[in-house]
């Protein structure tokens, strides 16, 4: 675009300056409307609904679905599940992440082929690791049965009996998400400055000290960061695992809220109730992303 | 000359090529079967020239019927889409289909008489045929003959009743010295199909209204004897170790073992016969089929026909509609059922084509697609084997999935699982819409 065209479509420079912006953030914007505003609002309008399978017909119910939400005791057990699969896998995944970071940081020999191994799952996508877990615990031909066999001689269903199908489930996520957080927490450990850590040694703080009153805070914000996103993984990307693992099994015993959903909209083709579900998780991440703008920055210790 | 030639001939295929009507066509067939059907449309297509078909394997029934609805929605359809036979009530409450009988009706050149009864009874719903029957099946009772001769049972005498199915799983079970199992007796997959069959083998009906055939299903009506006999011995398997349950609706899985020799039958789908032929040729065990074992002292009603058929569905150009109507009889005619038959095990639709194998001497050699056929025609029939109409048949089945997952864990005892059975689908076919 020449010069003297620019100034033709956009007048003067000032006017310039204040339009340009807007115009590169079109596009943007219309990715945004079309592919997230619109399906929210969409769903927002269809969770006062009962839809028909191909949406013919409809019939207003207000607030109906959500409260036949919040008495349906299999919608509530699914809550209940959400937060205990989130709640263990967020703490486990985070202090073995940190812990697995701290022993990367050393300078050992091969540390480079031990990070390399550990960031494997990372590559792997969520199906795939489901698919994999669900190889290896197989009741007949699984690796960890013939392993439990020869080395206890006990068989498990993993993936079948309770509770074993929930130590699976928790057990696989946790090994999908570990690498992502032990890249953050390796980036985190390298930017802890050395005067700080050979202070604390001439003070003669112990390793153990050193770790959780002076490491630990000081990479704090990380920390935050890594547990809102795997609040989100856990409750959201577990759809994968879960349908390819335990498909909600045995019963409803491994059904989270988001193949709750899964199963009501795409199964059963319950569509009002379905978006009630999705406004429902809506409302959930929005409280998680509020909690971390407004404590994140205040709590959490930045240097 | 020669030029002049060949300018008329790619004058020629240019309009051709302008005047084909292109239709869509969905399947849930995967795996050898998309080569399969993909030859079956090639052909159709030679006879047809005006008329191209794009095949698609879309994924499991659920998805292919969760992608039709996002399809219509956009006002996309495709014109061919094969569901699963539990769809049809919603199907026919979509609005969106060409009944195939108002096709029929109109075609001269199509005897819808020459189809099994059994088959037309299932898709028929108020004497009307929605849907072009496909791949229909039923489920049968697969053993394995040469494990049967190793523990001392009779290879040709497969177990009838459920007094005779549990005996034969015991002597199948094999321990290692640490005492675990194995090897065992029985699996099917965890799936409500087994569920409606073995109510229908009790001569009993599924849902109220004659099945939901003379008057809309209001209501469950399974929390009887019969469910509990069925659900009595899967307990009682599971319980004795005498069974391996796979997880809902995993037929992989089920298979898997049976062709693995760790469990020494299989009740599955008649579907997968060919496939077990093969299988069974390549790990060295010779293969038996049999009728499902009863209830003792009950007698047999009959299975009902399962599997899917072919959906067309509304679209602006009526030229489309009849390509798609063609295509359609063509895939149930008798050489494309004859193939289809013998490359998976799924019923040939046809008196006619029965015929036809039945002449080559077909069965002969391949006795165990003649009992799976066999116990189809010796099926009584009635409202009861003609199978349920629900339209809120998915939450019905996943109702009963549940309960007896909740059942093989332990938490609920047989009648307690029913009564949740129960609870749950009426409450979906009240809620259905």
């Amino acid at each position: 675009m020449g010069r003297s065209v620019r100034t033709a479509l956009f007048g003067g420079s000032s006017v310039r300056r204040k339009i340009f912006p807007y115009l590169l953030l079109i596009p943007t914007y219309l990715v945004i409307i079309l592919f997230i505003y619109m399906p929210a609002f969409d769903a927002l309008y269809n969770s006062f609904f009962r839809v028909s399978v191909f949406g013919r017909r409809r019939i207003f119910v207000g607030l109906q679905n959500f409260l036949s939400l919040f008495t349906d005791k299999d919608y509530l057990y699914a809550v209940n599940f959400t937060l205990v699969y989130t709640g263990t896998t967020v703490v486990i995944s985070i202090f073995l992440s940190f812990f697995l970071a701290l022993l990367l940081d050393q300078k050992v020999p091969g540390s480079k082929i031990y990070r390399t191994l550990i960031f494997a799952p990372y590559a792997v996508s969520y199906a795939v690791a489901g698919a994999l877990w669900g190889f290896l615990l197989n009741p007949v031909v699984g690796h960890v049965n013939y392993l439990m066999r020869i080395l206890f001689g006990i068989q498990t269903h993993w993936l079948t009996t309770r509770p074993f199908a929930a130590y699976s489930l928790i057990f696989a996520s946790i090994w999908k998400t570990l690498p992502f957080n032990v890249i953050f927490y390796l980036a985190a450990l390298q930017s802890v400055p050395s005067e700080v850590m050979e202070a604390s040694i001439i003070d003669g703080a112990s390793s153990w000290k050193r770790v959780w009153k002076i490491i630990f805070p000081l990479v704090s914000p990380i920390t935050f960061y890594l547990v809102i996103m795997s609040i989100i993984s856990a409750t959201f990307q577990s759809f994968a695992i879960i349908d390819v693992m335990t498909r909600g099994g045995p019963g409803i015993y491994t059904t989270n809220l988001v193949y709750k959903l899964y199963l009501d909209g795409f199964r059963f083709q319950k569509i009002g109730l379905a978006s009630a579900e999705n406004v429902i998780l809506f409302v959930m991440m929005m409280i998680v992303t509020i909690l971390y703008f407004t404590y994140g920055q205040r709590r959490v210790h930045y240097q | 000359m020669v030029r002049r030639f060949l300018v008329i001939v790619l004058a020629v295929l240019t309009v051709l090529s302008f005047a084909k009507v292109k239709i869509q066509f969905w399947h849930a067939m995967g795996g050898w079967r998309i080569e399969v059907i993909q030859n079956m449309v090639n052909d159709f297509m030679k006879l047809n020239p005006d008329i191209e078909v794009e095949v698609q394997y879309v994924g499991s029934y659920e998805e292919i019927l969760a992608k039709l609805i996002s399809a219509v929605q956009a006002g996309t359809p495709p014109h061919v889409v094969q569901l699963n036979e539990i769809s049809t009530q919603k199907m026919i409450d979509s609005g969106v289909i060409v009944p195939v009988q108002d096709l029929i009706d109109k075609d001269p050149t199509f005897d819808v008489g020459l189809f099994l009864p059994q088959v037309l009874n299932y898709y028929r719903v108020g004497g009307k045929l929605y849907s072009m029957p496909w791949n229909s099946s039923t489920p049968l009772l697969y053993y394995n003959k040469t494990m049967f001769k190793e523990v001392g049972l009779d290879p040709n005498n497969p177990p009838t009743t459920f007094s005779e199915l549990i005996e034969a799983c015991r002597k199948l079970v094999k321990k290692d010295e640490k005492g675990n199992i194995v090897r065992t007796g029985i699996t099917w997959p965890l799936y409500a199909w087994f569920f409606e069959q073995y109510m229908a083998l009790q001569n009993q009906p599924l849902v109220d209204n004659d099945n939901g055939r003379t008057k809309k299903a209001t209501k469950v009506v399974f929390n009887n004897q019969a469910a509990l006999n069925f659900l009595n011995l899967w307990n009682t398997l599971t319980k004795e170790g005498l069974m391996i349950n796979t997880r809902r609706a995993d037929w992989t899985a089920a298979r898997q073992l049976f062709i693995s020799q760790t469990v020494g039958m299989l009740i599955s789908s008649t579907s997968d016969v060919a496939l077990l032929m093969n299988e069974s040729k390549k790990q060295g065990f010779e293969l038996g089929t049999a009728f499902l074992p009863l209830p003792d002292g009950t007698q047999r009603g009959g299975v009902v026909v399962g599997g899917g058929s072919l959906w067309i569905l509304k679209q602006k150009n009526q030229a489309e509609v009849d390509a798609a109507w063609k295509l359609v009889k063509y895939l149930a005619e008798p050489g494309p059922q004859i193939v289809w038959h013998k490359a998976t095990g799924y019923y040939p639709i046809r008196v006619d084509a029965i015929q036809t194998l039945l002449v080559q001497g077909y069965y002969q050699e391949n006795p165990h697609h003649l009992t799976a056929i066999l116990q189809l025609l010796t099926s009584v029939q009635n409202y009861n084997t003609q199978g349920a109409i629900i339209g809120a048949f998915p939450e019905v089945r996943n109702a009963i999935d549940m309960a007896v997952e909740k059942m093989l864990t332990g938490e609920l005892t047989p009648k307690q699982a029913l009564d949740e059975a129960e609870k749950n689908a009426n409450k979906a076919i009240k809620e259905y819409f």
